[in-house]
């Protein structure tokens, strides 16, 4: 800085001297480079991270060229119509007709929500799937879920998709309707009791029945997890009708 | 992570507290043993780098036995680092010193840098006189590698008087 700052000043003084001045290279270490970068880092770490912006916020947005895609990329023909409409949100179309009624009001215009919450996108691909039907039929509508969402779920733990809160308790109305109501948790092993890593294993059964099996770090969540893994063995054979 | 996958890491990992009868043991054969329980070799999931060890009480460790003439001759080597500093002492004389040192398991093992975290997990007591706190941990016996007959001296003298016998000395035999 303080380098350009003093050559400013010479050609100014050449000017006013009248003087030909020519600007020769010289092979030197650049010494300014390093300050410049780093002062350039500073400035960008005091200003914080860029915020994440939507895609449509870009300039070459083209609307009707991602709606054509987004089909196409499903391979599936959509009611171009219908679709527009699908993902367009409730808040969304409501401030739109807010912001025809009443002109003044300047800093709703930009809202929207970004970036998308998880409730959202469950819900406009329930609409998107909606359309499908429209468009086509049922059975193609099917035929998508099972290929887009079925083929993701195959596979996967129920509890990493679901957490019940009291499996206990759970286990005892689903039992109840069954018929069983006498449950009689039972420590099978325990190990290492006094120490930080202690470990029990805590059996339900029922008519001298095991029901399910199930460790932890004390018994009142080895008796939870018991109850969690008699849940997935009730619906072990599971078939839907 | 769904809470049976965590439980069943918690209870694949679980530190198992065995407990061994040294009394009457050859403490060589008894290292090659307990190593294979401190390592945790027994396990499907070991590995060397795999900290998945146990821990092993042992107790009754003044009454074990060595082989031949062992106690005479085997020697433990230490320096202390200082010139002249080389000692040699006699099996016997170590036991007699510490009934609890028995370097027969810290031999057993490769000289790595695990060898010392897994000795930590190895209690060892002259005596059955364990700490409540720690004979509660324990969930495991491991058998002895030969069981301990029973003394003459401590069947009760009734039984042995009345146990039938092939023959009975003279009136005049002198036992000596």
């Amino acid at each position: 800085m303080s380098l350009c700052r003093q050559s400013f000043l010479l050609l100014r003084r050449s000017v006013v001297q009248n003087v030909c001045f020519r600007v020769t290279e010289t092979r030197n270490i650049k010494r300014w480079v390093s300050p410049t970068l780093k002062e350039l880092k500073r400035r960008r770490d005091k200003i914080g991270p860029e915020p994440e912006k939507p895609r449509s916020s870009f300039l070459e947005w083209n609307y009707e060229a991602e709606i054509y895609a987004f089909g196409k990329r499903l391979g599936e023909e959509f009611d171009k119509k219908l679709l527009k409409q699908a993902l367009i949100q409730r808040e969304y179309a409501n401030m739109q007709e807010f912001k025809a009624k009443e002109q003044v009001i300047v800093p709703l215009i930009n809202f929207q929500e970004f970036p998308v919450s998880k409730e959202t996108l469950s819900n406009t691909f329930k609409a998107v799937v909606a359309v499908l039907k429209r468009s086509k039929d049922l059975n193609r509508a099917q035929i998508f879920v099972k290929d887009f969402v079925l083929s993701q779920m195959n596979g996967k733990d129920v509890y990493e998709l679901w957490d019940p809160q009291n499996p206990y308790e759970y286990l005892t109305t689903l039992l109840n309707e069954k018929g069983i109501t006498e449950i009689e948790p039972r420590l099978c092993n325990q190990s290492a009791v006094n120490t930080i890593l202690a470990n029990f294993q805590v059996g339900l059964y029922s008519n001298r029945k095991l029901l399910g099996i199930g460790w932890g770090e004390n018994i009142k969540i080895a008796k939870e997890t018991a109850a969690l893994d008699a849940i997935q063995r009730i619906y072990k054979d599971y078939v839907p009708k | 992570m769904s809470v049976l996958k965590r439980v069943q890491q918690w209870a694949t990992f679980a530190r198992i507290w065995h407990v061994y009868d040294a009394a009457w043991q050859n403490p060589f054969q008894s290292a090659e043993l307990l190593k294979k329980y401190l390592m945790g070799m027994y396990k499907p999931i070991y590995h060397p780098s795999n900290d998945c060890g146990d821990h092993v009480i042992v107790i009754n460790s003044a009454e074990i036995a060595l082989p031949g003439d062992e106690w005479k001759k085997r020697v433990y080597f230490h320096h202390t680092g200082y010139p002249g500093g080389a000692t040699w002492t006699l099996a016997w004389d170590l036991h007699s010193k510490d009934p609890t040192m028995v370097p027969a398991v810290y031999n057993s093992m490769d000289g790595n840098l695990k060898r010392r975290y897994t000795m930590e997990r190895l209690h060892i007591f002259p005596d059955s006189n364990v700490p409540k706190d720690l004979m509660a941990n324990v969930s495991n016996q491991i058998r002895q590698i030969r069981p301990m007959p029973k003394r003459l001296d401590h069947y009760p003298e009734q039984q042995v008087k009345e146990f039938p016998k092939v023959i009975d000395y003279p009136k005049d035999y002198v036992v000596r």
